[in-house]
C-alpha cells in the first residue's frame, strides 16, 4: 500500500488524503464533539463560515454544517461503500458467468443488464425507492434506517448492470485467449479456470471502474434527496442538498458547503480510479 | 480430394490414436456453418510423429483441437489407447485428458500473464492433485532444466517478461508435466525467429525421445515439417488430400495441390531460377465449399469427374495414398 | 546511376526508463535507382525501426534520431514533418505486415484506395474511382468494381495485402519500402504477392526495399541484400555475391538454421545457441560473440569494423568465413 501511494501524482495523492480524510469521518465522527446536525437553532442560523462555534457556518435553520457534514459522511459513504460494493460483487459474477459460458445465459443476462442500463440511473433509483418505500399507512413516515436500507438496495440494483457489462466485456476478451483453451486441456474444471484464470484478469477493469461508481452513487444519493426520496431527516450529504434547496439565498454557504464536498469526494474517487486503470494498464500493455 | 477416405489406416497394434470421419462445424450467424472438418480421418502409431500441413482455413488446427474434444466434434470417432473419447461423459474425458497436452501456436498469449513460471508449469500437477507441494516444485525444476531454461533465473517471473522462444519452452514444460504419452503441437514455431525455430524443434525432438511421446506437428510450413516428421498429411479446405512419407512426398508428390504447396517455399538459393507462380487466386469459402473435389477450381487437371464426384484416398505407391481423380504420376 | 534513397550514419536511439535503447547504430546504406534491395534481421535486429526512420514515419519525444537520409537528391532528415509527409505517396510510399491493422476496418476499399489520387494528385471523384478500379486490375484482384464497396474484413489476408499494395502505389512512387508483406500470409500467397511485386517493380520502374526475416525470400527477389544484427548491417553484398561468397558467420548461421524443403527428414536442425544482446546493454566488442562457432577474444573486446571485400561486398567480422584462424 505504501508504495502504491508513492508512485501517486500529486492529484491522486491528494485525492487518496481526501477519501482517508471521509472515510475516517465515517467511522469515528460521532466522537467528535461538534453541535447535534439535527439541532435547531434559530438564534444561529445564517452564520456564515468561521463563526464562533460554527465552524463551517449554519444554514437558515441554525443546523450546523460542520457537524452535517461530518455525520453526513457516515450515511453517504455508508450508502455508497456498500451498494457499490454489494452491487459489483454480484454484478460482476454474473457478468463473468455469463460472458464465459455463452449461449442462452448470456443472451438472457446481457438483455437484462440492457434493459435495466436503459433506464436512466435516477428513475430506476427513484422507482424503487418509490416502491419499496411505501408504508402501509400513508401518515406514517418510514423509519430513517429502513429508508437508508431501501435506498442501498434501489442503488444496488443500479450498479449491478454498471458493473456486470464491464465484468462481462472483460470477460470476453480473456476467454478466447489461448490460456483458457490449454487449461481446459490440462483438465481444469470451469469453475477453477474462472476463479484462477479469469477473475484475476479482468479485477483491474473492474475495481477501477468501482472506484467510478462510488462517486455515482454519492451523487445519485444527493438528487434522490433532492427529489424528496432520499434520506429524509437530513444526516446525509444529499438531505444537507435537499433541505436548503429551496431558500438558500439567505445563507448560501448552506449550498455551497456540501456540494463542494460532495464535489470533492466525486473528483478524488474518479482520480483514484482513473490511476488504478491507468497502472494496471501500463501492465496489460506489455502483454 | 476427400477426407471420406479410410485406405490409409493403418489398424494394427501399433496405432494409439485412431480418428474417423471427424466432422467439425461452426456456426457464424445468419444460418451458415462453416465446414472446417469434413469426414476427416487419420491415425497415428506409438512413437510416431504425424504432421499435418496445410494452410490457413484447411481446419488443421480445429482437427487437433477436436482430438482433444475442444471444442467436441460434431460427429466422427477418435479412440484414443482403445477409448472412443467422444463418447465418454465429462468427468472421465477430463481425466483422459491428462495423457493428452497440447503446445499452442501464441506462445505469449498461451500464458496466463498474471502467474509466475512457478504457478504455469506447477498448474496441471496442482489440479490433479499429483504430489505434495514440494514435491511438485521439485518436478517444476526439472521440467525447466529439460527444456533449457535455469530454474532460479525464470521461478518468480511472469511471462510477459520473456521472449517469444522461451515462452515456448515454458510452454512445453507445462505440458509435460503431467507426462502425457501423446503432444499435439500447433503451429509451436510460427510465432518466432527462424534462428529460434531450430531451438525449439530441436527441443521438441529431445523431449519426444526422452518422455517417448507420439507426436502431433501441426504446420503451414512444409519446410519446418518435413525436418520433425515421419509422416505427413496434407489439407485442404477441411479435407486430407494426401498422406505419406516425407520423403515420398517431398520427392514425389502425388497431389496437385502438395505439388504447388512444395513449389511455393521460397529456396534460399539466388541461381536457382523461379518458375511461374504454382497456384493462383485463393481458397473459397468455407462456408460453400466446391462440391466433389475441393480443390477443383484451383487445380491445373481438374475435369468433370472432379466437379461430380468426390475422390477417395486411395494407395498410389507403396505406403503413399491421395485423394485424387488425377493424381500426378 | 544516382542514388534513391542515400542512407548515412544513421543512428536511433530510444529513451526508456530503463536506459537508452539503442535501435540503430551506424548504419549507412544506399539503395541505387530501380533496384531492389533485401533487408534481413530477426526481431529484434532494429531492422523495421531503421526502415521507419528512413522513411520519417519515426517520431515520438523519446527518439533519438542522429545522420542523415536523402531521398531523391533531397534531404529527408533536415525536413519538417509536413515537408516530410509531403513525400508519402508520390516519392515514397510503405507496405506493412498486417493488412489488418493497416487498412482502416470501417472506410470501405474504393474509399480508402481514393484517398491517395484525390489529395495528393488533385483527381475529382470519377477520375480517382477510375483509377482504383485500374490499381486493383493492376494488382490482379478479380471484379474490382466490386471491391471498391467491400470491407477490409471482408477480404482474405491475401487480398487485403493486395489492396495495401494497391494504395501504396496510388501515386506512382519512386521507392517503396515494403515491410515484412508476405510474413502473415500463407506460402502460396506469398509466392503470389512477391511475383507480383517483382511484376510491379519492373512495370513501374520502381525502386524496393524489401525488410524481412527469411533468407528464401531474399534470395529469389532482390538484386542486393544487407544482413542486420543487434541495430547494425553486419554483411551486405548483391544478392548472387552474398549467397556464394558469404563471410559474416552470422550470414552463414542463420542459412544453415533455415529449415530446407531438400534437406533430410528426421534430421536435427542446426542451432544458433543462445540470444539477442539486450539493446540497453549492449557489449563492446562484435554484437554476435556470444553466439558465434568462431569466436575469438579479440572478437568479444573490440568491435569490428565495415570491411570491403570487393565487388560492393561490405562485411563486420575479425575471423570472416574462409579464415584459417579459429577454424577446426
Amino acid at each position: 500500500m505504501r508504495n502504491l501511494f508513492a508512485q501517486m501524482n500529486l492529484l491522486s495523492k491528494l485525492s487518496a488524503v481526501w477519501m482517508a480524510l471521509m472515510t475516517a469521518l465515517a467511522v469515528f465522527g460521532w466522537l467528535i464533539p461538534l453541535p447535534d446536525p439535527r439541532e435547531y437553532d434559530p438564534e444561529a442560523s445564517a452564520a456564515g463560515l468561521f463563526s464562533p462555534g460554527h465552524l463551517l457556518g449554519t444554514d437558515a435553520g441554525g443546523y450546523d454544517l460542520l457537524s452535517n457534514v461530518v455525520n453526513g459522511a457516515r450515511t453517504s459513504l455508508l450508502i455508497a461503500f456498500i451498494s457499490v460494493g454489494f452491487g459489483g460483487l454480484v454484478g460482476s459474477a454474473v457478468g463473468i458467468i455469463a460472458a464465459y459460458r455463452r449461449g442462452r445465459l448470456d443472451y438472457v443476462v446481457s438483455t437484462g443488464f440492457n434493459i435495466l442500463l436503459s433506464i436512466p440511473n435516477l428513475v430506476l433509483g427513484l422507482a424503487l425507492v418509490a416502491v419499496l418505500a411505501t408504508s402501509s399507512d400513508p401518515s406514517v413516515p418510514i423509519a430513517s434506517n429502513r429508508r437508508v436500507i431501501i435506498i442501498i438496495i434501489a442503488l444496488t440494483v443500479v450498479i449491478i448492470p454498471i458493473l456486470g457489462r464491464i465484468a462481462r466485456g472483460a470477460t470476453l476478451t480473456w476467454i478466447n485467449r489461448e490460456f483458457v483453451v490449454a487449461a481446459r486441456s490440462m483438465g481444469m474444471r470451469d469453475k477453477d479456470i474462472i476463479v484462477r484464470h479469469i477473475v484475476p484478469n479482468v479485477l483491474p477493469a473492474i475495481y477501477s471502474v468501482l472506484f467510478l461508481a462510488v462517486g455515482v452513487v454519492i451523487v445519485a444519493e444527493g438528487a434522490l434527496s433532492l427529489l424528496g426520496v432520499g434520506v429524509v431527516d437530513g444526516v446525509s450529504w444529499g438531505a444537507m442538498i435537499a433541505r436548503v434547496a429551496g431558500e438558500f439565498t439567505y445563507a448560501p454557504q448552506s449550498m455551497y458547503v456540501p456540494v463542494v464536498v460532495v464535489a470533492l469526494t466525486v473528483i478524488a474517487c474518479n482520480q483514484l480510479g482513473d490511476f488504478l486503470r491507468g497502472r494496471l494498464d501500463l501492465r496489460e500493455g506489455r502483454i | 480430394m476427400a477426407g471420406s477416405g479410410t485406405a490409409h489406416m493403418r489398424n494394427n497394434d501399433e496405432v494409439v490414436l485412431g480418428v474417423r470421419d471427424l466432422v467439425v462445424e461452426f456456426k457464424i450467424g445468419r444460418g451458415l456453418v462453416v465446414n472446417a472438418v469434413s469426414k476427416v480421418s487419420f491415425d497415428v502409431c506409438r512413437g510416431e510423429t504425424l504432421a499435418i500441413v496445410g494452410e490457413s482455413g484447411c481446419g488443421k488446427t480445429t482437427l487437433g483441437k477436436a482430438v482433444l474434444q475442444l471444442p467436441p466434434p460434431k460427429s466422427g470417432d477418435v479412440v484414443f489407447e482403445g477409448t472412443n473419447l467422444t463418447k465418454l461423459p465429462k468427468e472421465q474425458l477430463r481425466s483422459a485428458r491428462t495423457a493428452m497436452q497440447m503446445v499452442f501456436q501464441d506462445p505469449i498469449s498461451s500464458l496466463d500473464p498474471r502467474m509466475t513460471v512457478m504457478a504455469l508449469v506447477e498448474e496441471p500437477l496442482w489440479i490433479w492433485e499429483r504430489g505434495t507441494e514440494e514435491e511438485r516444485g521439485a518436478k517444476v525444476r526439472e521440467l525447466l532444466n529439460n527444456v533449457g531454461l535455469d530454474p532460479d533465473l525464470v521461478l518468480n517471473r511472469r511471462s510477459y517478461e520473456f521472449s517469444g522462444g522461451q515462452c515456448q519452452r515454458i510452454s512445453i514444460a507445462r505440458s509435460l508435466a503431467l507426462e502425457p504419452r501423446m503432444l499435439i503441437c500447433d503451429e509451436p514455431v510460427s510465432a518466432l525467429d527462424v534462428s529460434i525455430q531450430a531451438q525449439i524443434l530441436n527441443l521438441l525432438q529431445d523431449m519426444k525421445d526422452r518422455y517417448g511421446l507420439t507426436m502431433i506437428f501441426i504446420s503451414h510450413d512444409l519446410a519446418v515439417v518435413k525436418a520433425v516428421s515421419n509422416r505427413i498429411m496434407v489439407m485442404y479446405l477441411g479435407k486430407v488430400c494426401e498422406v505419406g512419407s516425407p520423403d515420398a512426398i517431398y520427392s514425389k508428390p502425388a497431389h496437385h495441390y502438395t505439388s504447388a504447396l512444395i513449389n511455393s517455399v521460397p529456396i534460399p538459393d539466388p541461381t536457382r531460377k523461379r518458375g511461374a507462380v504454382p497456384l493462383q487466386g485463393e481458397p473459397p469459402s468455407p462456408v460453400a465449399p466446391p462440391s466433389g473435389c475441393r480443390f477443383r477450381t484451383r487445380c491445373p487437371a481438374a475435369t468433370e469427374l472432379c466437379a461430380a464426384e468426390e475422390p477417395q484416398l486411395r494407395e498410389v505407391n507403396p505406403g503413399q495414398y491421395v485423394a485424387c481423380h488425377h493424381p500426378r504420376t | 546511376m544516382s542514388a534513391i534513397l542515400s542512407i548515412r550514419k544513421l543512428v536511433v536511439n530510444f529513451e526508456t526508463p530503463r536506459g537508452l535503447l539503442s535501435a540503430v547504430r551506424d548504419v549507412s546504406l544506399e539503395i541505387a535507382q530501380g533496384s531492389s534491395v533485401g533487408i534481413v534481421g530477426e526481431s529484434g535486429s532494429g531492422k523495421t525501426v531503421m526502415s521507419r526512420a528512413a522513411m520519417g514515419l519515426l517520431s515520438g519525444s523519446t527518439v533519438r534520431r542522429e545522420g542523415t537520409v536523402m531521398f531523391d537528391d533531397k534531404e529527408l532528415t533536415a525536413m519538417r514533418a509536413d515537408e516530410v509527409r509531403d513525400q508519402f505517396g508520390t516519392g515514397m510510399a510503405m507496405i506493412f505486415q498486417d493488412p489488418m491493422t493497416a487498412l482502416n476496418p470501417v472506410r470501405r476499399i474504393g474509399s480508402q484506395l481514393s484517398e491517395g489520387p484525390r489529395v495528393r494528385l488533385g483527381m475529382d471523384k470519377k477520375a480517382a474511382r477510375a483509377r482504383s478500379i485500374e490499381l486493383l486490375s493492376l494488382v490482379r484482384i478479380p471484379d474490382p468494381e466490386a471491391m471498391l464497396n467491400k470491407f477490409p474484413f471482408q477480404l482474405s489476408g491475401g487480398m487485403r495485402q493486395r489492396v495495401m499494395i494497391a494504395i501504396a502505389l496510388a501515386c506512382k512512387p519512386k521507392l517503396l519500402f515494403a515491410d515484412e508483406p508476405t510474413t502473415a500470409l500463407d506460402v502460396t500467397v506469398q509466392a503470389q504477392i512477391l511475383q507480383l511485386l517483382s511484376d510491379l517493380r519492373r512495370e513501374m520502374n520502381m525502386s524496393m526495399v524489401l525488410v524481412t526475416h527469411d533468407l528464401g525470400v531474399v534470395a529469389n527477389h532482390t538484386d542486393f541484400v544487407a544482413v542486420m544484427y543487434a541495430g547494425e548491417i553486419v554483411e551486405q553484398a548483391p544478392t548472387t555475391e552474398l549467397f556464394s561468397n558469404m563471410k559474416m558467420p552470422y550470414t552463414e548461421a542463420l542459412l544453415k538454421s533455415i529449415p530446407k524443403i531438400d534437406s533430410a527428414s528426421g534430421a536435427r536442425m542446426a542451432v544458433i545457441e543462445g540470444r539477442l544482446p539486450d539493446p540497453t546493454d549492449r557489449p563492446s566488442g562484435c554484437g554476435f560473440a556470444a553466439r558465434c562457432s568462431y569466436v575469438q577474444d579479440k572478437c568479444r573486446t573490440e568491435h569490428p569494423p565495415l570491411v570491403d571485400a570487393g565487388n560492393g561486398h561490405l562485411y563486420r567480422c575479425w575471423y570472416p568465413l574462409g579464415h584459417t584462424i579459429g577454424r577446426k
